[in-house]
């Protein structure tokens, strides 16, 4: 036991004499300072030097708090109407174009934000292609003459005053482009799970355990 | 805005859904609206205060617009800049997927005219040979797009009559009645008296659908009034009883409706409007028709 502190004392007081001897070293040849403070910064000074835990600054910081792994998605809780504003509303915006689709949506938005209405989603639905037939005089046989896409955007909002909506559903009427199609309708639990794919193998097994 | 009628604030709300489409022209020039409403609980009429009743007449009248079916023609500064960007964006875009197989038939056709031709490396390459090319196509769609007519922009090139519905289609249009109030008749938005037990709303649909002559199906937006109008009876006709008279206005879209071109419709711009109203109903009107 006492040999190993004379060899901790000795290796204390060989560290000590290293420092002086580099503090002697720096203040001798200026033309290296940059070794001798990388030798400092390596080195973490021992519990009694009165240096020791002189970089430590994580102390100081704001407590974070522990990161979560992510959660599965909930849904967003349904509002419900009440005698001055509306519940969680959908503004569907469905058209061939979506050049204007989304556009129109952007301005819905953006009027929204600028009115005071809380949005409180804003996503797409899935593209859903159109095959156009076209059956010809002679023959029997149909065939494909175009494929339109049909792109829907939604915003939803949350609390939309009463006072305030029609004058809100005017400004949206006026100002809707050419051949979009605006449809507001109470967003409901089906329009939530709609969303969602379908994932077979899981079905299967709950089939199975039941 | 006006603010809301205190009457309003406890009505019980009624949740809709609306659907609108925006489809080409039709016959009635009119965009179809379809609501359908749900009601939390049935509309309960407030029971009758007791005491000295107001001395104002209440009113309900409706400002029923026919929202435009064409959009607006652009200025010629707008043209410009839309013609602007069209060519920027096309001088900044890629070939998409029909140019690119344009591109590559043109090449293939100019190998196999070429002197050192070899067919079976090209067969090998495309694996058989496309009956239909792209210039084809292109041809065959160009051809459809002669047969194709677009109707014309705007109908009323002889001028259509004030009263007519489809009149300016790029323009919202506001309807105008004549009617008899006090003594003189005058042009104003439709309107009927408010009797006991029934909301200003239905007021106002109720001098909606008594129009002579006329069934226009409109889609009202909400319970609350847009504007209101208060004015005095002169003093020949000012009693204890009737001071004067408040009209309160409801906002209205015209879903579908057809109306005889008799003299008492007027379907007016914002712009014209000062031509038929008196100027201190114009003033409150003015404030809640928007010029969109």
């Amino acid at each position: 036991m006492q040999w190993r502190k004379l060899r901790a004392s000795f290796a204390l007081h060989s560290r000590v004499l290293d420092q002086a001897g580099l503090l002697f070293r720096a203040s001798v040849s200026v033309q290296h300072p940059i070794q001798g403070s990388l030798a400092f910064s390596n080195e973490r000074q021992y519990r009694t030097m009165p240096t020791h835990g002189i970089g430590k600054y994580k102390h100081l910081l704001p407590k974070e708090a522990p990161k979560k792994k992510k959660e599965r998605q909930q849904m967003k809780q349904i509002k419900t109407a009440t005698d001055a504003e509306y519940g969680t509303l959908n503004v569907k915006v469905s058209g061939y174009d979506m050049i204007l689709v989304e556009h129109y949506s952007q301005y819905i938005h953006n009027l929204c934000n600028r009115l005071g209405v809380k949005v409180a989603e804003s996503y797409a639905l899935p593209t859903k292609s159109t095959e156009v037939m076209v059956m010809p005089e002679q023959g029997t046989k149909m065939y494909v003459d175009a494929i339109l896409k049909t792109h829907e955007r939604i915003v939803q909002l949350s609390q939309l005053n009463a006072t305030l909506c029609p004058t809100f559903m005017e400004v949206l009427l006026k100002n809707q482009p050419e051949g979009i199609q605006l449809s507001v309708k109470l967003h409901t639990e089906a329009d939530y799970q709609a969303r969602f794919k379908a994932r077979p193998e899981l079905e299967g097994l709950m089939a199975q355990m039941t | 805005m006006a603010a809301p009628c205190s009457r309003m604030a406890n009505r019980p709300l009624w949740r809709f859904i609306t659907n609108v489409r925006r489809t080409g022209l039709k016959h009635t020039g009119v965009r179809q609206i379809s609501l359908s409403s749900a009601c939390r609980a049935a509309t309960q009429t407030r029971s009758k205060t007791e005491g000295v009743p107001s001395p104002w007449k209440l009113y309900g009248a409706v400002c029923l617009q026919r929202l435009p079916v064409i959009s607006q023609e652009r200025n010629p500064i707008e043209d410009q800049f839309a013609e602007l960007m069209h060519q920027m964006e096309l001088e900044r875009s890629l070939l998409s997927d029909h140019e690119q197989r344009l591109l590559e038939d043109s090449e293939r056709m100019t190998r196999k005219q070429a002197d050192n031709y070899d067919s079976d490396e090209e067969e090998a390459d495309y694996g058989g040979q496309e009956t239909i090319t792209a210039q084809d196509q292109e041809d065959t769609w160009e051809q459809k797009l002669k047969h194709f007519q677009p109707a014309l922009r705007d109908r009323d090139v002889g001028g259509t009559p004030l009263g007519s519905v489809e009149r300016c289609l790029g323009d919202s249009l506001v309807l105008l009645v004549q009617q008899t109030v006090g003594k003189e008749t005058i042009w104003l938005l439709p309107q009927a008296q408010w009797e006991a037990g029934e909301t200003l709303r239905q007021t106002a649909e109720r001098g909606l659908s008594s129009l002579p002559e006329a069934d226009f199906k409109a889609t009202f937006l909400g319970n609350t009034p847009c504007g209101v109008y208060r004015y005095t009876f002169p003093k020949e006709v000012r009693t204890e009883r009737c001071v004067g008279a408040k009209v309160f206005f409801f906002k209205a879209f015209l879903s579908a409706g057809s109306a005889s071109q008799k003299e008492p419709f007027l379907w007016v711009k914002k712009t014209e409007l000062q031509r038929y109203l008196k100027p201190p109903y114009l003033e409150k009107v003015d404030r809640f028709i928007l010029n969109l």
